[in-house]
């Protein structure tokens, strides 16, 4: 029955064009998340990302999400480049092709499952009150819940919480769905029945999904998989996955610095304050320290940032 | 698309009720305003009623001409003079004063009983109304009476204050409560009677003056001004003016202090707001990312103001109303014989609660843009 709404066309649903995206931390640091992906996913994947914390995974799902814009680059999903488009027309692009499954599910507490699954087809306004109701039903009971369908999610287990979700992700018939470790809240053998909710979508409906996501399993059940290391996209494991990255301890470095700095810049701000208060020799001390410590990060922050960029 | 915004006051609603103590002393802060507005108001409101009545009773007449100094000396035939006044229609002498009974002061008003009930338009309780010449006859207000527990065909010593003999009198009626006011006359005596009592035969101290036409007031007014320069002139219109000025003032004092409470309880509201867009970043951030437009955002919190101040408004506008009963037995326990008629007035409740809606939009408003303005990167942000 959810055959009929697929168009038969089989062009690609994502493509990525050297997408960029740079994060500035203020001070002129900045982290470069993506560092020129491409990427392309045909009709009817179902591609998983695996990579550490802090290698960009969920800065690539916000991207062909539309839930942020690239630095530089170009991101077209189901034919449409989706980079100029306005905050409106985002919303809009968003509702119509694409649906997201998340961690922590996020569903709305306030209301039934059913209710939840509703949501983007009020948003997007296209079917009538009872059309949607019918077909919010007709989707939990694709996912297995049509006996659930009156409970508000705090009434729910994880597992069936995140089956609410999928068929949410379903309901406006997006292009593609997007999962952010769609099991990594819930347990192993929950999770291996959300794993295979999903590989039966994909096969029964031709439903695309590009999943990010540590557990192997989902990888494993994957038809392509991918992997990110630091901001970029390869096909092969990298070798030393299991430690902990020098990447990581970069990113770790870097933030310390992000942070003193920050508390500096609002030590020199209450000295300044209090400047009145003080004895001029005691301000004049303090006020040197900090200005010495300050200019010595801002040195050390600074390299980091232009060796990354050398290293690009 | 009508569902979307039901959904939205489901969900507002849902959050409500959900957080039942924070929503309840945030409604508890609409309701404390809008009940402070309702009860000072419509206690204002009972109030200026009151006052004109009441002086619509004392005077019902166009002009009243008296002595600068209040007392009893406004020679009688100084009526004959004003009938020669154009425009004058009649020129009705009375006194106005206060006697005791026992302790208990007494507003008393002098007149011909054949001038009263033309000018006063007077309805009995009980008994009968003066016979002219009855010298030695009173009636008594009903309210005054019950206070004093008079009684018909009682006799009652109506003493002068400050001294002088008492006379007796013979209680022959009651006057029933005029208008929507309560009669706040306490007894009439007859002219002559009254002259006696104070011992100023051929004075007295009021000429209430009925014009043919109200607009030649301000001639005739003008005219006894001149012929008369010792005297005072008032005219009614003037009078009903000059008090409504005064009534304005208290009024607006009433308004503002309601305000304050008003103003606490829009803080209320944008406090809550506030801290439930704070607490559903996540979930904004998720309803964006799930399509949901800014205005789709805007309207749900939006809602939740005013689903807050709409509760209020009308708790609140039940409860003022219950205030003014509260107030008036608080009057009634310190012992003044002061009624405020219980007037309620339509337009200030539905002014109040509507005051309550945009209350409620004002102080909603700000959060409501905040939540709108959540990124949607929010639903994939994990602290």
């Amino acid at each position: 029955m959810f055959r009929r709404w697929r168009r038969l066309d089989m062009n690609s649903i994502v493509e990525l064009h050297k997408v960029v995206k740079i994060y500035e931390l203020g001070e002129g640091i900045e982290v470069q998340a993506l560092r020129g992906i491409n990427l392309k996913v045909e009709r009817g994947e179902f591609v998983s990302i695996q990579g550490p914390s802090g290698s960009g995974k969920t800065t690539l799902l916000n991207m062909v999400g539309g839930l942020d814009k690239p630095t530089s680059g170009k991101v077209v999903i189901d034919g449409t480049d989706i980079t100029p488009l306005g905050e409106k027309e985002l919303a809009r692009f968003r509702r119509e092709k694409i649906g997201f499954i998340f961690q922590f599910f996020n569903l709305v507490p306030l209301l039934t499952a059913l209710e939840n699954v509703e949501l983007p087809m009020l948003f997007s306004g296209k079917l009538s009150d009872r059309e949607i109701r019918e077909r919010a039903v007709d989707l939990l009971k694709l996912v297995g819940l049509e006996k659930r369908m009156h409970h508000k999610p705090t009434q729910l287990s994880g597992g069936e919480q995140q089956r609410v979700a999928i068929a949410r992700a379903l309901a406006n018939e997006p292009a593609i769905i997007l999962g952010d470790e769609p099991t990594g809240n819930i347990d192993r053998a929950t999770g291996r029945r959300i794993i295979r909710l999903i590989q039966n979508l994909n096969e029964t409906l031709d439903q695309t999904f590009v999943i990010v996501t540590h557990d192997p399993a989902v990888a494993e059940a994957s038809k392509r998989r991918l992997f990110m290391v630091d901001g970029r996209l390869e096909s092969q494991p990298p070798k030393e996955v299991s430690t902990v990255s020098p990447d990581a301890l970069k990113a770790e470095r870097r933030q310390l610095l992000l942070a003193e700095l920050l508390w500096l810049k609002t030590s020199l701000k209450a000295l300044e304050e209090r400047r009145e208060e003080l004895h001029p020799e005691a301000y004049r001390r303090a006020f040197l320290s900090y200005k010495t410590r300050l200019e010595k990060i801002k040195k050390l922050a600074y390299r980091y940032a232009s060796k990354r960029r050398e290293h690009r | 698309m009508p569902h979307t915004s039901i959904v939205a006051f489901k969900m507002a609603y849902r959050n409500i009720t959900r957080r039942k103590f924070r929503s309840a002393l945030t409604i508890l802060g609409v309701v404390i305003g809008i009940a402070t507005i309702v009860s000072l108001m419509t206690v204002g409101y009972g109030m200026r009623t009151q006052v004109k009545t009441t002086l619509n009773e004392m005077l019902g007449a166009g002009i009243i001409l008296s002595s600068r100094s209040g007392a009893v000396d406004v020679p009688e035939h100084v009526k004959d003079m004003v009938l020669n006044v154009s425009g004058v229609k009649e020129a009705v002498p009375v006194i106005t004063t206060l006697v005791n009974v026992g302790e208990q002061p007494v507003f008393t008003v002098g007149i011909n009983p054949e001038d009263a009930t033309r000018l006063y338009h007077v309805s009995l309780e009980d008994g009968r109304l003066l016979k002219p010449d009855e010298d030695d006859g009173v009636i008594f207000g009903a309210s005054t009476a019950a206070t004093l527990g008079i009684k018909i065909n009682d006799t009652v010593t109506l003493n002068v204050q400050g001294g002088g003999v008492g006379k007796k009198f013979h209680v022959v009626g009651f006057l029933r409560a005029i208008g929507a006011g309560e009669l706040n006359i306490g007894c009439f005596i007859t002219l002559k009677a009254a002259q006696q009592l104070l011992n100023r035969e051929g004075y007295v101290s009021n000429l209430l003056i009925v014009l043919d036409d109200p607009s030649k007031g301000e001639y005739v007014e003008q005219t006894l001004r001149d012929m008369f320069e010792d005297a005072s002139v008032v005219r009614e219109e003037e009078l009903m003016r000059h008090i409504d000025r005064i009534m304005n003032v208290i009024n607006g004092v009433l308004i503002a202090l309601g305000s304050i409470s008003l103003a606490v309880g829009a803080l209320g509201i944008l406090n809550t707001v506030m801290m439930s867009v704070h607490e559903r970043r996540r979930e904004i951030g998720m309803l964006k990312a799930v399509g949901a437009e800014r205005w789709h955002v805007l309207f749900l919190f939006l809602s939740e103001a005013l689903i807050i101040s709409i509760i209020g408004g009308l708790i609140g506008c039940g409860l003022g109303l219950a205030g003014v009963y509260l107030i008036q037995w608080l009057v009634s326990m310190i012992g003044l014989n002061l009624t405020v008629p219980l007037l309620i007035a339509p337009d200030i409740l539905v002014g109040a609660f509507a005051v309550a809606i945009i209350i409620g939009i004002i102080a909603g408003i700000y959060p409501s843009w905040k939540a709108s303005n959540v990124p949607p990167v929010e639903a994939l942000r994990y602290e």
